[in-house]
């Protein structure tokens, strides 16, 4: 067979055509994440390492600026231009119609980061002062403030995620300068997110939710971004190695690893499904008789036929028990395993076939499943994922604020963020 | 602009936002999309009642005319919510509406965060909506795993503390015959028996505040359960033995009960065969038990047995998890040397 190739040009145009003409119209549907879209499309840019080259000073300094129009005058960022109805309707009545968001806070600084920005005009205090705010009683945080001061938004573990990378890139390594702003409560934080961890060892939405790849990555992502900030801290469990909560969860994140793509052609267990539907109405007998049923029924099983190298020669990652594969979930699930140093326990070569093989396409980009067309954010985390995996031609990424290490250390090179060590 | 807004008389006193997306200013807008005309008209019109926080019935309809063009819209929402209750409409009605919409967009968030927020007003619904497990059904019947339908159907019910309404186990083993490997399936199960039935309706898990050993096992464990469950764990097992769903719910059980895997060493054991040249297994994840309760014995042929079964896992049944598989094996050859010392 011959070798799959990481087809860089390809991608760099890709990223390209998206940052410099209009996305086609099935993305209005995403129009409230357009700052989500902005972080793919620049910083996917800047892991293929050609933002500098391809883009000029001027451009660079044009998208800058457009993020700052995209901050609200009390702090935070909106997600996308079309809630503002011009600063001079903005009234203590309405304002709850134009929102900070915070994810899009979180993306909003990242992509300033990673274009080189100082953060100068970001309206630092007053975003601090506004992430308490979207905290529950509970523990997590919301998306918005609605009406009224109230926390709107599901439960879900990105809020908290992004909330926790926020005040990471707000406060400073220290949060010498800001002593006596009220801080989130990041106990009560990090009991809610870990109280997500499931049954299988994986992190659901809230408790006793499904166990889901993305919220996974939400929760350690949390607990990696409270961590850092602390030093010689007592390491919750889940990140802790030898305890059951951190070996469950890895035992879960490589059992995601699977050669079940969702192709037209796959075979999905056919003997299996024979007896299931052979048995499924069968009433429940007692208990002695099931007993000898049950031995009976094992006895009849065939044995296991052994997995072929062809069958396995793709194997890229699902986001939950029992799914297919998906070029998302190779990001969300290494991304993880790099937070807990586990990116090893990995079949590396598989999932770097699968995705080269099977969702990289013609035009550049990656699509979600096989012979799917792109789109950014699955050519963004397509991307990601092979950088982890050492793909030549990408640069490093720090798992947990999904930017390039070049980013991540022009942060810590900001003289307020570094503070007085 | 010449648009349904702008040729109709009910609009006639609005002023129009348009969107400004700060190209005039010089500055360069990243992530730009190539609207449609009808979506740029409304919005700009969305714009302008939000400015004027206007309560109406023609912004009722406005939000429902955004929704249809871009469902992830998070403010349109909040305000279509605050319209609703402020000029006091019939919430059934609008959960009818809102059937329709959900059955057109299934992988949408809002739509299910909007239904919550509707469902949580007591005045209204003191008693889960008519028929809701019925719509819920046809929502699995498009996406059996719909992970908005799940986590709305799991708050539905801890706020109407349904753990035992037989409904809900009914649909759960409904959808587990039509499909055993259905995870969200047996996650529900697994709420329904062992989720935590006080505290506050939305959040929180028994002693999560416990210490690691503690966490997520009840305070009080009913056996009967715990047993009857565990049968039913293995009566689907042996219908699909790789199928890894029930084996995880297995584990969760034992957990949530304090009870060891070592219960299950035999009915494991039942499906890995020792031959003449090796083991032969009818589950890869049975193979997998056994090294667990074996590598959990304290007797020094143990872990011996357990590195067998990992190996196993890792040349012949299971070679994609090989570098996890090899991690085991030294796990449990470390703790044998620290037991040696």
């Amino acid at each position: 067979m011959t070798e799959v190739i990481f087809n860089r040009e390809r991608h760099i145009k890709y990223f390209l055509r998206c940052l410099k003409t209009f996305l086609p119209e099935p993305y209005t549907f995403n129009d409230s994440n357009r700052m989500l879209l902005a972080f793919f499309t620049v910083a996917g840019l800047d892991i293929l390492g050609v933002l500098q080259d391809k883009t000029t000073p001027e451009e660079r300094q044009g998208y800058v600026d457009w993020i700052y129009q995209c901050q609200v005058p009390t702090g935070g960022f909106r997600g996308f231009t079309g809630t503002d109805f011009g600063v001079e309707n903005r009234s203590p009545v309405n304002e709850a119609w134009d929102p900070a968001n915070v994810p899009s806070t979180f993306f909003a600084l990242v992509i300033l980061i990673i274009l080189g920005d100082d953060l100068s005009r970001v309206k630092r205090l007053e975003c601090l002062r506004w992430l308490p705010q979207l905290q529950r009683e509970n523990g997590s945080f919301g998306e918005v403030l609605g009406p009224g001061g109230k926390i709107e938004g599901g439960g879900d573990l990105r809020f908290c995620c992004c909330a926790a990378g926020t005040r990471y890139i707000l406060r400073g390594k220290d949060g010498a300068d800001i002593q006596g702003l009220r801080d989130i409560d990041v106990t009560k934080l990090a009991t809610f997110v870990q109280a997500c961890q499931a049954y299988d060892g994986g992190m659901g939405e809230a408790p006793f939710c499904e166990a889901h790849s993305g919220h996974t990555y939400c929760a350690i992502g949390t607990l990696s971004f409270l961590s850092r900030m602390v030093t010689n801290q007592h390491l919750p469990a889940v990140l802790s190695p030898g305890a059951t909560e951190f070996e469950t969860l890895v035992r879960w994140l490589v059992s995601r690893q699977t050669a079940e793509l969702g192709e037209v052609e796959e075979d999905f267990d056919e003997g299996d499904e024979q007896i299931e539907i052979s048995q499924c109405h069968k009433p429940l007998p007692t208990v002695a008789v099931e007993e000898a049923d049950l031995d009976a029924e094992v006895d009849e099983l065939p044995a296991l036929l052994l997995p072929t190298e062809a069958s396995l020669r793709w194997a890229g990652f699902n986001g939950r028990c029992n799914k297919y594969a998906d070029t998302c979930y190779s990001f969300w699930n290494l991304a993880t395993l790099v937070m807990v140093d586990r990116l090893s326990l990995v079949d590396a070569d598989r999932n770097h076939r699968y995705l080269l093989d099977k969702t990289q396409h013609i035009i550049g980009g990656f699509g979600k499943g096989v012979g799917e067309p792109p789109d950014l954010l699955h050519s963004y985390f397509g991307l990601v994922a092979l950088a982890f995996q050492g793909e030549q031609g990408l640069g490093s990424v720090d798992p947990a604020l999904c930017i390039s290490q070049r980013a991540v250390d022009h942060l810590h090179s900001l003289p307020w963020w570094r503070g007085n060590v | 602009m010449e648009g349904k807004y702008a040729s109709d008389p009910e609009w006639a006193s609005i002023k129009p936002i348009p969107l400004n997306d700060g190209s005039e200013s010089g500055v360069q807008p990243l992530a730009t999309i190539a609207y449609p005309a009808a979506y740029l008209e409304a919005t700009s019109y969305l714009r302008a009642v939000m400015a004027a926080n206007e309560m109406s019935e023609r912004a009722l309809k406005l939000t429902h005319d955004i929704i249809s063009m871009n469902p992830a819209h998070y403010t349109v929402w909040i305000y279509r919510a605050k319209i609703l209750f402020t000029l006091e409409k019939d919430l059934q009605e609008e959960l009818e509406w809102l059937n329709g919409v959900s059955l057109k967009y299934l992988k949408n968030y809002q739509i299910w965060h909007h239904r919550q927020v509707l469902v949580s007003r007591e005045d209204f619904f003191p008693t889960p909506p008519h028929k809701e497990a019925d719509f819920l059904m046809e929502m699995f019947a498009q996406d059996s795993k719909n992970y908005h339908v799940w986590t709305y159907r799991h708050w539905l019910v801890r706020h109407f503390k349904l753990w035992d309404a037989p409904r809900e186990i009914q649909d759960v083993e409904a959808l587990l015959t039509s499909d055993v490997r259905n995870n969200s399936a047996w996650n529900h199960r697994f709420m329904l028996r062992f989720g935590p039935r006080e505290g506050e309706p939305d959040a929180g898990m028994p002693n999560s505040d416990g210490s690691p050993s503690e966490k997520g096992r009840l305070a009080v464990v009913d056996e009967d359960v715990v047993d009857a469950e565990l049968k039913f764990a293995q009566s689907k097992i042996v219908r699909a033995p790789e199928n890894r769903s029930p084996w995880s719910y297995a584990r969760g059980v034992l957990r949530a009960a304090g009870r060891p895997l070592a219960e299950w060493k035999d009915f494991a054991g039942k499906f890995v065969i020792k031959k003449d040249d090796g083991y032969e297994a009818k589950s890869s994840h049975a193979v997998e038990w056994l090294a667990d309760v074996l590598a959990e014995e304290t007797e020094p042929a143990s872990g011996q047995e357990a590195v067998q079964m990992l190996t196993l896992l890792k040349e012949k049944y299971d070679p994609i998890r090989r570098n996890y598989w090899d991690y085991r094996i030294r796990a449990i050859a470390g703790q044998e040397a620290t037991a040696s010392a």
